[in-house]
């Protein structure tokens, strides 16, 4: 039987395969194993799978030939035993490693400090990346979830790409759409729902789905069921955490009945823990929600008055629906967003009315979660690794002091004939060693590290809650750690193996010869770690600059001594005028209380809370309605403009006699004036909101100054406000302008507000200037993690300048004597180390300045009115890192000062 | 070198006693072992070259098959092949692990985890 000839591919793959084995089981087997694999079946897999076997096998022979060199060398005789040539290796591996533990243990202070700075570089990145990766690589918690996209509508007009969409609209395009294998719905926000379970109205975050969501997203509930299509209102699937929290794990939930809104409903099932839906990148787009861990899921019906209109038909023009589909299997995500855009232009032909210049949005659902925070984490990312390297380059600096100390033995080692190569081998051995330990403790830094950096991340970055390390952040450690081990014993390691035998065994006191190349090498890696310090140090000082310029922003009204808390009213008050009734006692019991100025409230506190819009009619002037304005749209409650320091500029505010039975009265804020009226005088104009043909026009009756609502960064945008006694709302937030701190009086207003109503459900109490630092928590987190690295920087180069003018000092002692001898003044000696330090301070200051300018622009996307080559900060860092270079460079300065003479003179 | 005791072996791994069994009734070539273990047990066996060739080598370390100088029918064969057969030593622990499962064989009947053999 003859063996087949297996193609190129095969035969090399085999070949391949055949290098995990050892070489002496190789040459004994070798011929006969392919002789073998020629004649074993065809076919990709089989072959595929026959090589990955034989290559597990040979690392297995491989390491148990190691495992039994090592340690039972004479135990058996056995196929290795005469070709111990090949163990050289490992053997001389084995001497290395005692050898380099004995090292290690003779010089304690050395080591820890090396394995600490090791350990803080690599456990930080290690802890940076196990966040990127949950962030940013982990997939999403769906089936298939490359497959998922989110859909939006695009407001051409408005410049609005994910504009929620309206229910009509995704009834068209669910129905219509081909490249899709599934497309459902939900609402664009989650919300506040008054639940009754035993007791008093509590408030449970909730979000509306179509029954079919769970379906496409592929999950199923760990107790339970799913919502499934068909379903109909009235049925709720909670969250585990709820369910825990709530109804302490109650394993028979499952048709347990609760109240929603005043609605029976019956609880059908329990999502598993890691079942996440929405993210709050999948919320609408203007303002943002404080809390977004959905409690409950409700399911939503395609039918009732929120999404048809009096003639039955579905609402056009209203926009609160967003929608996520899974596309069929070999669809793109071009091809879907191609074939919905074509739907959008049909519908554009159909209803020009409500759609002319609308279109839609298509985007991997993965980038929707993510793509906010991923310039920040890649930021992180890039500073981390910043910090590693210079952890490298100052253990580098600690081996290659240390390699001074044993220049004689190393000498020794070559003068016996120790090969170069040995030599690098054994200076490698020791930083893989130390790298190694550096990891082990860095897994520790990784642990705490990461709960650190979880406990202070913003409450709202995505998928903060599946963070954890796991398998393939210890890969990434170790990973870490032998870079780290061969960056930092290369250079050292080079030296070593230049050592030169005469001149190390001849040489007396001072370093002569091979000190030049070591001063150069040592030299260099201070003006490195100097560099990259000024590139962390002017990313961290262009945050800080941007921080400080949003936190200036004045908001529009005054923070300070300002206390907020949302409510949600009874259901029993089912009429205005009992909500009338209520409203007015209860801002009458808050204002009563000792150090409360005035009360009011809003049905969207800015800063803190989403955003509604609604599209404006003006009298007179006549537009198809596709082209009327988008303005924002609020309640204004009892003396809201008033509590919020909001100023009006120009006609009244609303009054106690702008009530029910008065005429109905609009107040705007100058962005909306400029918007609508231009020059005008928008007083006394008259508009009507929604493209109602019908309704009663309202009176403008003042004008108040814009404030910042979806966020300090976000100009203000145009807004409407009524009075809340034309229909007063059920879910306010309520501001309360105090004359001490607010904070003080929350107990207080809670207290207050049970014994007006027990049943009154009060949550989110929080001081305006909280919330206004909550809205800037994800750059707050940024600019503490990048300033700590910064200053890590400069704290890692001050002890590298420290411990290479320590070195200078302590080798120069003799020349310095005689200078001394010679009458140079004291003062002199220490400006010429300084002076010597400054010098590398400078040069690595300069070739930092050129590397910050270019990696600056990569941060543009987190500078706020800040150029990426802000003039103060790069004039300012260098100016800080040579001052703290020289002063590292004093202490050992000082210590040359006082050298004496004679002593130096003559060392032994 | 010290006594020899064929106990110091058992137990034998699956595949080294595959091993014996097949070269139990003459000279074979590691494919023809390969084959021969699958024939046998019917394809319940499916020896993996690699797993085969560690086994070879450890056999062969101790001692309990040796290697032919010589193809035994050069005729008929590949001569690069190497074919392998017992060595006495090899014999004898084979032989005290056949014991061993024995006597695992008639604890199992007594215990009625097995029938007993058919007449």
């Amino acid at each position: 039987m003859n063996a087949r000839r297996r193609s190129w591919l095969v035969e090399a793959g085999f070949s391949l395969a055949m290098l995990a084995y050892p070489r002496a089981f190789r040459r004994r087997f070798g011929g006969e194993m392919k002789d073998d694999f020629r004649q074993s079946p065809v076919g990709t897999l089989r072959t595929v799978r026959t090589l990955g076997t034989l290559s597990l096998n040979g690392l297995a022979e491989r390491w148990s030939a190691i495992v039994r060199w090592s340690f039972f060398p004479n135990f058996t005789p056995h196929l290795y035993a005469s070709s111990g040539r090949h163990f050289m290796f490992w053997d001389s591996f084995r001497a290395d490693l005692r050898y380099a533990i004995r090292q290690a243990i003779q010089a304690p202070l050395y080591t820890a400090l090396a394995i600490v700075a090791l350990a803080l570089g690599i456990g930080a990145n290690s802890a940076i990346f196990t966040v990127v990766q949950g962030v940013l690589l982990k997939p999403l918690p769906y089936q298939d979830p490359g497959q998922l996209v989110m859909v939006w509508s695009h407001n051409t007009k408005e410049g609005k790409p994910e504009n929620p969409i309206s229910p009509a609209n995704f009834v068209d395009l669910r129905d219509e759409s081909g490249g899709f294998a599934a497309l459902q719905g939900y609402y664009s926000f989650v919300g506040n729902t008054q639940i009754v379970i035993d007791g008093p109205p509590e408030i449970a975050v909730t979000s509306v789905v179509t029954p079919g969501m769970f379906a496409l997203l592929g999950r199923t509930a760990m107790l339970g069921r799913t919502l499934v299509t068909g379903d109909p209102a009235g049925l709720v699937v909670l969250s585990e955490g709820y369910w825990q929290r709530r109804f302490g794990g109650d394993p028979n939930i499952v048709t347990r009945q609760v109240t929603l809104d005043g609605q029976p409903a019956t609880v059908i099932g329990v999502m598993p823990p890691d079942f996440v839906f929405p993210y709050k990148g999948m919320l609408g787009p203007t303002g943002f929600t404080r809390n977004i861990t959905v409690d409950a899921w409700t399911a939503m019906e395609l039918s009732g008055p929120r999404m048809t209109d009096a003639s039955g038909r579905f609402v056009r023009n209203v926009h609160y629906l967003a929608a996520v589909g899974r596309l069929k299997p070999g669809t793109s995500v071009e091809q879907a967003r191609a074939g919905l855009a074509a739907i959008a232009a049909r519908l554009e032909q159909a209803y020009p009315d409500t759609n002319a210049g609308w279109t839609t949005t298509v985007a991997p659902l993965h980038d929707q979660v993510v793509g906010g925070v991923r310039p920040a984490l890649i930021i992180l990312l890039a500073g981390v690794a910043v910090i590693l390297l210079m952890a490298c380059v100052n253990v580098a600096n600690l081996v290659l002091a240390r390699s001074v100390s044993r220049q004689k033995e190393l000498a020794v080692r070559a003068a016996l004939g120790a090969s170069r190569w040995r030599m690098i081998q054994q200076a490698l051995t020791e930083s893989l060693l130390l790298a190694t330990a550096g990891a082990v403790v860095g897994l520790l830094v990784v642990r705490w590290g990461v709960q650190g950096l979880v406990a202070l991340a913003p409450a709202n970055l995505p998928r903060l809650q599946e963070v954890a390390p796991d398998g393939t952040v210890l890969l990434v450690t170790l990973g870490l750690a032998l870079v780290t081990g061969v960056f930092v014993g290369v250079m050292p390691a080079l030296f070593a193996g230049r050592a030169d035998v005469r001149h190390a065994l001849q040489e007396g006191g001072r370093g002569a010869i091979g000190s030049r190349a070591r001063h150069q090498l040592r030299s260099a890696l201070v003006i490195a770690e100097i560099a990259l310090a000024v590139v962390l140090t002017v990313g961290a000082g262009l945050l800080l600059r941007s921080f400080t310029s949003v936190m200036m922003i004045d908001p529009g009204f005054k923070p300070d001594n300002l206390l907020t808390l949302q409510m949600s009213i009874p259901y029993r008050l089912t009429t205005a005028d009992a909500r009338r009734v209520y409203y007015a006692q209860l801002f009458e019991r808050l204002e009563s209380l000792p150090g409360v100025t005035s009360t009011g409230g809003t049905t969207r506190i800015p800063l803190g809370s989403t955003n509604v819009t609604t599209s404006v009619q003006v009298q007179g002037q006549d537009v198809p309605v596709s082209a009327l304005p988008e303005v924002e749209f609020r309640r204004a409650m009892h003396d809201y403009f008033e509590t919020m320091g909001i100023p009006l500029r120009r006609g009244r505010g609303f009054t106690a006699s702008d009530g029910a039975a008065a005429l109905p009265v609009v107040i705007i804020n100058e962005a909306m004036a400029r918007r609508i009226f231009g020059q005008q005088d928008p007083i006394g104009q008259h508009i009507r909101t929604g493209p109602n043909p019908t309704g009663p026009w309202s009176t403008v009756i003042g004008v108040i100054g814009d404030i910042r609502h979806a966020g300090l960064e976000a100009e203000p945008a145009p807004e409407l406000y009524v009075n809340y006694l034309q229909n007063p709302p059920v879910n306010p937030f309520i501001a309360i302008r105090t004359t001490t701190d607010p904070a003080a009086l929350a107990d207080l207003v809670r207290a207050e507000a049970k014994s007006f109503d027990p049943t009154l459900a009060i949550y989110d109490i929080r001081t305006m200037q909280q919330i206004r630092s909550e809205s800037v928590a994800e750059r707050r987190f940024l600019l503490l993690l990048i300033g700590a690295f910064g200053v890590l920087a400069l704290l890692l180069s001050a002890i590298g300048v420290y411990g290479v003018m320590a070195l200078v000092v302590s080798e120069r002692t003799q020349e310095v004597g005689v200078r001394l001898a010679l009458g140079a003044a004291p003062a002199e000696v220490l400006g010429m180390i300084v002076r010597q330090a400054a010098t590398l301070a400078g040069l690595g200051a300069g070739a930092g300045l050129v590397l910050a300018a270019l990696l600056a622009p990569m941060m543009a996307s987190q500078l706020f009115r800040v150029p990426a080559m802000d003039p103060i900060t790069f004039v300012l860092v260098p100016i800080l890192l040579v001052g703290v270079a020289t002063i590292a460079a004093l202490v050992p300065g000082r210590r040359a000062m006082r050298i004496e003479p004679v002593r130096a003179m003559n060392p032994q | 070198m010290d006594k020899f005791r064929p106990e110091s072996f058992l137990p034998l791994t699956p595949v080294a006693f595959e091993i014996l069994l097949a070269l139990a009734d003459g000279e074979r070539h590691g494919y023809s072992i390969l084959q021969e273990v699958e024939r046998r047990s019917a394809g319940a066996v499916s020896l993996h070259a690699g797993t085969l060739y560690r086994a070879l080598a450890r056999l062969l370390e101790s001692e309990l098959i040796e290697e032919l100088n010589e193809s035994p029918d050069p005729s008929s064969a590949d001569e690069r092949r190497r074919y392998y057969r017992l060595t006495t030593r090899g014999i004898a622990v084979a032989r005290a692990e056949v014991a061993r499962l024995e006597g695992q064989l008639v604890a199992a009947r007594t215990r009625r985890l097995l029938k007993a053999v058919r007449p």
